[in-house]
């Protein structure tokens, strides 16, 4: 039942995101890539990560559809009639080597939860390993109970910090492309 | 610029009432419960943000940006970094490097909370200037 569920997700997201890709429509493809990132939403609810779930449902399926659309509405629609955009053949044939060396490294990959995958273990071949250290020492050192939280904020705070100037920038930089304020000017 | 036409709504209205305050809600708890529970500034802020956009997609971009202060958005990610960069250096005074929040006299997981209202602060102010920005910004054609 849990797999049947599972794949048709997958199916799902596979085919949102081809539609994506091949819509010529912008306004079209902007919603099928919303309905694409709630289905990756939930995936990662599925494979234990409802931090990174939150973050692509309100991120990928809510903000960035919405700075999307208002962008697009700024723009003329092609009153073109083919509905898809035509695919380079040659350009799909590397795209589908791509995927299938990709998959290779599937068999690799521990199973979802597993508390024996070697990235889990505190020390491995190669010494001690951060995720296994995070994920034993977080509450003790931190006393916060997500360790996303704990490694966001406190281990790795500068990166925290470095993005968080990054998203100022992008911000300051836009309220200069626009030039003056959010609010439109009026003759 | 092709015209937007803006459609008054009355069901679109009503719910947003509705739901806005449980969405607001929502948004400061996922920012100040990063730490027991999924989620946090960056989600938070977002979620927030998303608030603003409903009731502009109910009452229209222009009234909502009339109804917002925008030096009120400008100060949340302005001094949403100055408030991060501040508690970077503060953790010196108290013997730690910086940003090692545990050398500061409070509870760590208080000052990682405090950082992450930063960061709510900073997400929902930058998402909210960029959503008036590409809707309402620039100038008329």
């Amino acid at each position: 039942m849990t797999l049947a569920l599972e794949l048709a997700l997958v199916g799902f997201v596979l085919s949102t995101a081809a539609a994506t890709a091949l819509l010529r429509d912008l306004l079209a493809s902007i919603v099928v890539f919303a309905a694409f990132s709630l289905g990756v939403s939930i995936i990662w609810v599925i494979l234990q990560a409802p931090d990174v779930a939150l973050t692509e449902a309100a991120v990928g399926a809510g903000v960035m559809s919405v700075l999307l659309l208002v962008t697009v509405a700024k723009t003329a629609r092609s009153p073109d009639d083919a509905p898809l955009v035509s695919v380079n053949p040659k350009a799909l044939a590397v795209v589908l080597v791509l995927v299938l060396v990709l998959v290779t490294t599937l068999p690799a990959l521990p199973p979802v939860g597993d508390a024996t995958a070697p990235a889990l273990q505190e020390t491995n071949e190669g010494g001690t390993t951060p995720y296994g250290y995070y994920i034993g020492n977080a509450y003790d050192e931190t006393g916060v109970e997500n360790a996303v939280t704990a490694v966001l904020v406190f281990y790795r705070g500068f990166d925290t910090f470095g993005e968080a100037v990054v998203v100022f920038s992008a911000v300051v930089g836009a309220l200069i492309l626009f030039g003056g304020g959010m609010r439109r000017e009026t003759e | 610029m092709i015209p937007r036409p803006y459609f008054e709504s009355p069901i679109v209205m009503t719910t947003v009432r509705l739901v806005a305050p449980f969405a607001l809600t929502y948004g400061i708890f996922v920012t100040l419960h990063g730490a027991g529970s999924p989620g946090g500034g960056f989600q938070g802020g977002v979620v927030i943000t998303s608030v603003v956009i409903m009731i502009a997609f109910a009452f229209g971009v222009g009234p909502t940006l009339d109804w917002t202060d925008e030096r009120v958005v400008a100060g949340l990610f302005g001094g949403g970094v100055l408030a991060f960069g501040a508690v970077t250096l503060i953790t010196v005074p108290f013997g730690g490097s910086l940003l090692r929040v545990d050398a500061l006299p409070i509870p760590t997981k208080y000052a990682i909370e405090a950082v992450e209202v930063f960061i709510g602060a900073i997400v929902a102010g930058v998402v909210t200037s960029l959503f008036f920005l590409l809707s309402e910004g620039g100038e008329e054609e």
